[in-house]
């Protein structure tokens, strides 16, 4: 019985990822090739794009506006974010409209930015930065608000300096909150970055997806949708795995 | 003398306390910052940007024949019924789902990688598949925005399903309640903070959802009027919309939490 209940739990993982593998197989014979593709094929194109290294140069093109984006945003965001954590006014005054701006969709955005800044990378990077940054500062600044104001006395009648002050308290507070605005931007960047790719000027995987659905070459394109979901897959459980890190610097639950 | 200097003083002091009471309320300072945002806003764009780019002055211009605008009226409709439907058809099915994996370990085990995966899967990447399958209509705009809020809500009502107290499934069974009444009765109730933090997170993808699937179909929407308003540089008409998709997304937002405080109080978070 004990044993069979540490065995059991892989058996119907393994079961339903087998099942869900013949099931993408099986499908195919179902319907025709501009419908679906049989997973064998699937990987075919990818071992094939793989190997003739169109894979790779568009996934580094992906990742370079992605980072680029990410990086920026977090720059911006988290900075700025632990600043309206010291100045209470620019918080008060400013908190509103970063929530509102969380809650806007920024797709909404690209046509103005494609109108306004054409092709090139530059725009991508923006709409990156922009799917990104709101929800750092809307959770850093969440963070400051729920800061205690007896640390800052504390810390004032120990006469910190004002860096000592960001370095002890401000920083270490609003981390971990920062950090679930990070993992939130995280997974928003990358929806930003496939919208880019399909909406401003085509490159990356976005291209490769919109390429495999114009030449009706269904197996490029589950291949092209393949490999964002295990990027998306990994990048979740990257973005779980810091938070988690830095959670534990909450302190006392709230 | 010392109580006249004091009587004298009395109101400028009121007065100076009273103007800094003023000046540092909440309400005041969010009004300075919206009105110095908006007139960097018009600056920036005066000086160094083209004349269509949309401005607080031209938007405010336009503002009221684009509301009443038939066109846009339709645009909004659509966008937002597609939306409830959607979302709609994304609870029923999402809650289905989250509460058969939340409380029978073998359907956990089997969805638990596609749920995860998908539910990490940005929905734009989907589009020219869906669109594949459905074509360039309505149904396809439909298709995302089921794509986009089932995952989120699968996701966390199986995690308010998995932490249903053990004592009140108990309880439930000790009154001999069947298992149908169980779930219905305890399980769900107890998941549903989670559900609606599911609902929450699905009620945004389900716009950008929505806003991206009629970029990428061209079907009548608050979406495409963006796309064809932005092509014709005509920004300050599309940036109503930009407007719209805002309002529908707080005022949506207030209504969750609104939902939360009248009718599920023990949810409360602060």
């Amino acid at each position: 019985m004990g044993s069979e209940a540490r065995w059991s739990p892989y058996v119907t993982v393994i079961l339903s990822l087998l099942a869900g593998a013949a099931a993408w197989e099986i499908a195919a014979q179902f319907t025709t090739r501009a419908f679906w593709a049989p997973l064998s094929e699937t990987l075919g194109s990818l071992a094939e794009s793989a190997s003739s290294g169109v894979l790779v140069r568009q996934a580094t093109s992906s990742l370079q506006l992605y980072v680029s984006g990410l990086a920026l945003a977090i720059l911006v965001g988290a900075p700025f974010g632990v600043l309206l954590a010291r100045v209470r006014w620019l918080r008060v005054a400013l908190e509103s409209y970063i929530m509102m701006l969380y809650a806007t969709p920024m797709v909404a955005l690209i046509p103005f930015i494609l109108s306004m800044m054409g092709y090139g990378f530059a725009p991508k990077v923006l709409v990156v930065f922009l799917f990104a940054v709101f929800p750092i500062l809307y959770n850093t600044v969440e963070g400051a608000r729920s800061i205690r104001p007896e640390l800052i006395e504390v810390a004032h009648a120990f006469r910190s300096s004002e860096w000592e002050l960001w370095r002890d308290v401000l920083i270490p507070y609003t981390l971990p909150f920062t950090m679930t605005g990070i993992r939130q931007a995280i997974a928003r960047g990358l929806v930003g970055m496939v919208a880019a790719e399909f909406f401003l000027s085509p490159s990356g995987l976005g291209q490769m997806i919109m390429m495999g659905s114009q030449n009706f070459d269904t197996a490029g394109l589950l291949a092209a949708i393949l490999v964002i979901v295990v990027l998306g897959v990994a990048l979740m459980d990257f973005g779980c795995y810091i938070e988690e890190r830095f959670a534990s610097w909450r302190g006392y639950s709230r | 003398m010392i109580s006249g200097q004091a009587v004298f003083d009395r109101p400028a002091a009121g007065f100076a306390a009273a103007a800094g009471r003023l000046l540092g309320s909440p309400l005041f300072l969010r009004a300075a910052a919206g009105i110095a945002l908006l007139l960097a806003w018009e600056g920036v764009v005066r000086a160094f940007a083209p004349a269509y780019v949309a401005r607080p002055t031209g938007i405010a211009r336009v503002f009221v024949n684009v509301i009443g605008n038939e066109q846009f009226l339709a645009a909004a409709a659509a966008t937002l019924s597609a939306v409830l439907e959607g979302l709609a058809m994304a609870i029923v099915l999402g809650t289905a789902v989250g509460l058969a994996m939340g409380r029978v370990a073998v359907v956990e085990r089997s969805l638990r990688y596609y749920v995860n995966s998908l539910f990490a899967t940005p929905m734009v990447a989907i589009l020219p598949l869906v669109t594949l399958w459905f074509g360039y209509n309505a149904d396809a705009r439909l298709a995302v925005i089921v794509f986009a809020g089932f995952f989120s809500i699968a996701v966390n009502t199986c995690d308010g399903a998995r932490s249903v107290p053990h004592e009140y499934l108990e309880v439930a069974r000790s009154f001999r309640a069947r298992p149908l009444a169980a779930l219905l009765d305890v399980v769900l109730p107890s998941s549903l903070p989670y559900l609606i933090a599911g609902l929450r997170l699905a009620a945004g993808r389900a716009l950008v959802a929505s806003v991206v699937a009629e970029f990428f179909i061209s079907i009548p929407g608050l979406g495409y009027y963006i796309l064809f308003n932005s092509r014709t540089f005509k920004h300050n008409e599309a940036f109503v919309a930009v407007i719209a998709l805002v309002v529908v997304g707080v005022s949506f937002e207030a209504l969750l939490n609104w939902i939360t405080r009248r009718y599920l109080p023990w949810a409360r978070r602060d």
